[in-house]
């Protein structure tokens, strides 16, 4: 009966209920379609680059000309026409906000309606005591950058890419595309080549970054891509804790996001870099939705160095995500913590790469995965040790649920050991709400709505409790609301 | 998806055929384009002598335990050799319905080149096993392939003993069809155990009826190249299959065994149990597919695949994949590799037991698992003491 009921609950999981889909009548600013080296030149002239930079893109262009279009993951879509995109898309009054009375209201307004995802409202509102600095990405331009002065005092440099690009030009030559270089593959050369914006993060030697920093992402205008790009890099000692948020608004057609994020950790440094992907998923049919290419990679380059991705994915039509660690300096650690969540038609590829290249080095992967309706939820994986990567640990843990006979859920993971030093482990499990858990459950007097939620936020725990306080009670919230409709 | 290239002299020799490279999904761990480097022409016909037949039929470690064998000699059956069932409920005939088209190189290539092989019907319960040999002996380089066709009635059972040996440089190309009708039980039982120069490519298809019994078990310890493929489709409700294999491998060998588990029918139940032990440069790949269809509610499937390192440029690659569409099933895969636990080894050479002995004790342990899904007990305890002993064998034929 339970398993009946549930079923039930999740057809009644309506993806029109997205929460953030409104657009925001803001004029902007739109280059002309479509993908040359003249559009490539336009956008490096608008962020006023310096030639290098140019010279930087325009051969992110070359080589996105040479590679194909990666067509393994477990997506099916239409062709993306590439030069049917805007490429550059800027909200017309925002040149550089000093203070929030210089942002337009219309934006405010925007926030204002998200809720408090990010709690950037507040932050952006100026309320005391949220201490959260955020950088807000609107299309394709950084608009707003809080709490910089606080920062500056530590150290800490928290700004957009450009600015940083203008500002900081040795910092970003030294680091920028070290990591995932142009010509990584198809979707990280086609943001190397056009990314608009990003934010860019240096915390110095031996600092601890005195507050969480956090961008917010939003694609308002019709027909564009949005390539942003985020660079933070954690030197000697440093640690930093980094959030990301994401919405869109409702569109007929599908919008294409691909980003590509370097981290770098130095000696003894460590990142935390948590995601709560929330892209307009498309409406029931699959109509519309946001293509989320994205290409996250993070060096551990020095000894002690530590990385840790947590993602809660539940937006997106498709999903083609892989952040990773490449485990280089000697007793530097990895962490992926996922929680993905797909109903409607939503696909759902995502995983993580562990490459185990220095001694001692060791990694954790939790993945949970969550496949409703009739959507695809893949994980797809790599762990590997060099020849040289002695003592490499690894633990695995995937988890699928499945909840109604329409949707799927796939594990494909990769495991290469080169020495006999390195321990793997991986285990994963498919499974759905059993009967006896809802038994129990409601024997104890929940409701069946209570128990769905227990025994989901059960499931999805070791991954809620990795993500920081601001982001752990949105993502209850975001989990709820799917569960709301399920039972409603 | 082939990249336009020149060919290789194996291609060539294969009449332009193309071998497949990692490009290919499946082939992601073994090109065959560089692992085949030298030409391997089919059709080429050898005389075997009859005492190098003998001597090496005498190092089929099962030779004893089987009933009736039928014997390969170079790809042709061996009638002399052969010591054929007296009929009854075993029926052997050479009568074998020409292979379809497919993408799959190893079945394309025997499609191609095979030329014998015969087709075992089992049509009640037979206790001593039937065993197919197949010998190879030293001669020039060349491509042998044969094609087998194993059923068992409905509620009839079995165990059959599949067997690869050889000299020399030769590429076997070895593919056999497996159907198991409604309550059919079938223990099979292969033994690689190859030329150490030999290639060895292999696809077994397998289909269980209703209430099908299949234990089947792959010891892999030939030849210097090895890929086993094997699909496992369930065609009817509440069968149970138990697909195990284990790797002995040492010097430069490199074996790849890729299994498609297919449940297109609800309640069935499927094991897979992989152990590998990798010394010297050795390379180990098990990659596995459980595909759940949206039909097979109540599918009970795991998988495990395990690699054990003895030497530090020893490989291990594992791909244990599920690919699930129905939701009221349980499944779930794990995959480990590492060496052996020093402890463990400790504990052994404090009780006075020297290092090697202690090494194999281990390693017998290791791989013990996946042996224990061989029924018959002979067949089980002769294949056991082959991996007791492999270490100190493989240790000294390099010495």
């Amino acid at each position: 009966m339970a398993d009946i009921d549930t079923i039930e609950l999740v057809k009644d999981i309506d993806v029109d209920k997205y929460k953030y889909g409104f657009t925001t009548e803001i004029e902007s600013e739109l280059a002309p379609k479509g993908l040359n080296k003249d559009i490539v030149a336009f956008i490096s002239k608008k962020k006023g680059e310096p030639e290098w930079m140019l010279e930087w893109r325009l051969e992110a262009y070359r080589r996105w000309l040479q590679v194909d279009e990666p067509t393994w993951a477990k997506v099916k879509h239409p062709k993306i026409d590439f030069q049917d995109l805007h490429y550059y898309a800027a909200p017309k009054s925002m040149s550089g906000p000093k203070s929030l009375d210089e942002v337009d209201p219309e934006l405010l307004k925007t926030y204002e309606k998200l809720g408090i995802p990010l709690r950037e409202r507040e932050v952006l509102a100026g309320v005391q005591g949220s201490k959260v600095a955020v950088d807000a990405v609107f299309d394709s331009i950084s608009v707003v950058t809080t709490f910089k002065e606080e920062l500056a005092k530590a150290g800490v440099i928290f700004c957009s890419i450009s600015e940083a690009i203008r500002e900081h030009p040795e910092l970003v030559k030294k680091y920028l595309g070290s990591v995932v270089p142009q010509g990584d593959n198809f979707y990280a050369a086609l943001n190397s080549a056009v990314f608009s914006d990003g934010s860019f993060v240096y915390v110095p030697p031996n600092t601890r970054c005195p507050m969480e920093l956090s961008t917010y992402f939003r694609i308002n205008e019709k027909k564009t891509g949005q390539f942003e790009r985020t660079l933070i890099i954690a030197d000697k000692g440093a640690y930093v804790s980094y959030l990301e948020g994401c919405t869109a608004p409702t569109r007929d057609e599908n919008q294409l996001h691909a980003a590509v994020v370097e981290l770098i950790a130095l000696e003894d440094a460590e990142i935390k870099y948590s995601t709560v992907q929330n892209w307009y998923p498309g409406d029931k049919e699959g109509k519309g939705g946001v293509y989320n290419f994205v290409t996250k990679r993070g060096d551990c380059r020095g000894r002690n160095a530590k990385i840790s991705w947590t993602q809660v994915e539940t937006g997106s039509a498709i999903t083609w995500k892989y952040p990773s660690c490449i485990l280089r300096g000697d007793n530097s650690r990895g962490e992926f913590y996922s929680i993905a969540i797909s109903n409607g038609r939503q696909q759902v590829d995502s995983g993580t790469k562990m490459i185990h290249l220095g001694k001692n080095t060791s990694s954790r992967i939790v993945s949970k995965g969550i496949a409703a309706g009739r959507s695809d939820n893949t994980y797809r994986g790599l762990v590997s040790a060099h020849r040289k990567a002695i003592n490499a640990r690894n633990f695995t843990q995937c988890d699928s649920l499945l909840i109604g006979d329409k949707c799927g859920a796939h594990t494909v993971p990769y495991i290469e050991a080169k020495t006999l030093s390195a321990h793997f482990e991986h285990e994963a499990t498919t499974s759905k709400i059993s009967d006896d858990q809802m038994f129990y459950c409601q024997s104890r007097g929940l409701s069946q709505e209570e128990a769905v939620t227990l025994i989901v936020n059960g499931f999805v725990r070791d991954v809620l409790q990795q993500l920081p306080m601001e982001f752990m009670a949105e993502t209850q919230k975001l989990i709820g609301i799917s569960l709301e409709g399920s039972v409603g | 998806m082939n990249v336009a290239v020149n060919k290789t002299p194996a291609e060539l020799a294969y009449d332009g055929m193309l071998l497949p490279h990692p490009r290919l999904e499946d082939w992601k761990w073994t090109n065959l384009r560089t692992l085949i480097d030298r030409p391997y022409p089919p059709r080429i016909a050898v005389t075997a002598l009859p005492r190098d037949v003998e001597r090496l039929l005498k190092r089929d470690p099962l030779a004893m335990i089987a009933h009736a064998r039928i014997v390969f000699v170079n790809g042709l059956f061996d009638k002399a050799a052969s010591a054929l069932p007296a009929g009854g409920a075993v029926k052997v005939t050479q009568q074998l319905a020409p292979l379809d088209n497919t993408d799959e190189p190893v079945l394309e290539m025997n499609r191609a080149f095979a030329g014998e092989g015969v087709h075992i019907e089992i049509t009640s319960n037979i206790d001593a096993p039937v065993e197919i040999v197949h010998v190879a002996t030293d001669a020039e380089a060349r491509t042998i392939a044969t094609r087998h066709r194993i059923t068992i009635a409905d509620g009839a059972s079995a165990t059959v003993l599949e067997i690869h040996l050889g000299e020399g440089d030769y590429l076997t190309n070895s593919v056999i069809d497996v159907a198991l009708g409604a309550g059919a039980k079938l223990d099979r039982v292969k033994l690689e155990i190859e030329s150490r120069d030999a290639i060895h490519l292999a696809h077994a298809r397998i289909t269980l009826g209703r209430d099908a019994v299949l234990r089947d078990f792959t010891l892999t310890s030939g030849a210097r190249v090895n890929r086993q493929n094997a699909t496992v489709n369930f065609a009817g409700e509440k069968a149970d299959a138990k697909i195990a294999g284990s790797y002995l491998l040492s010097g430069k060998q490199h074996a790849d065994t890729r299994l498609v588990i297919d449940h297109q029918v609800p309640k069935c139940t499927s094991r897979e149990i992989f152990k590998c032990v990798m010394d010297e440069k050795a390379r180990g790949i098990f990659q596995g597919k459980v595909i759940v269809q949206r039909d097979a509610q109540k599918t009970d499937g795991k998988q495990s695949s395990h690699g054990l390192l003895l030497s530090e440029t020893a490989e291990f690659d594992a791909k244990p994949e599920l690919e699930i569409y129905a939701d009221d099933v349980v499944c779930g895969h794990g995959a480990t590799s590492g060496d052996i636990d020093h402890n463990h080894l400790f504990y052994l050479r404090s009780r006075g037991i020297p290092e090697p002995e202690a090494k194999s004790m281990l390693i017998a342990a290791f791989v013990g698992e996946a042996f224990d899904t061989i029924s018959h007990d002979d067949v089980r305890e002769q294949l056991t003491r082959f991996a007791e002993t492999w270490l100190v064998d493989h240790k000294e034929t390099v010495r």
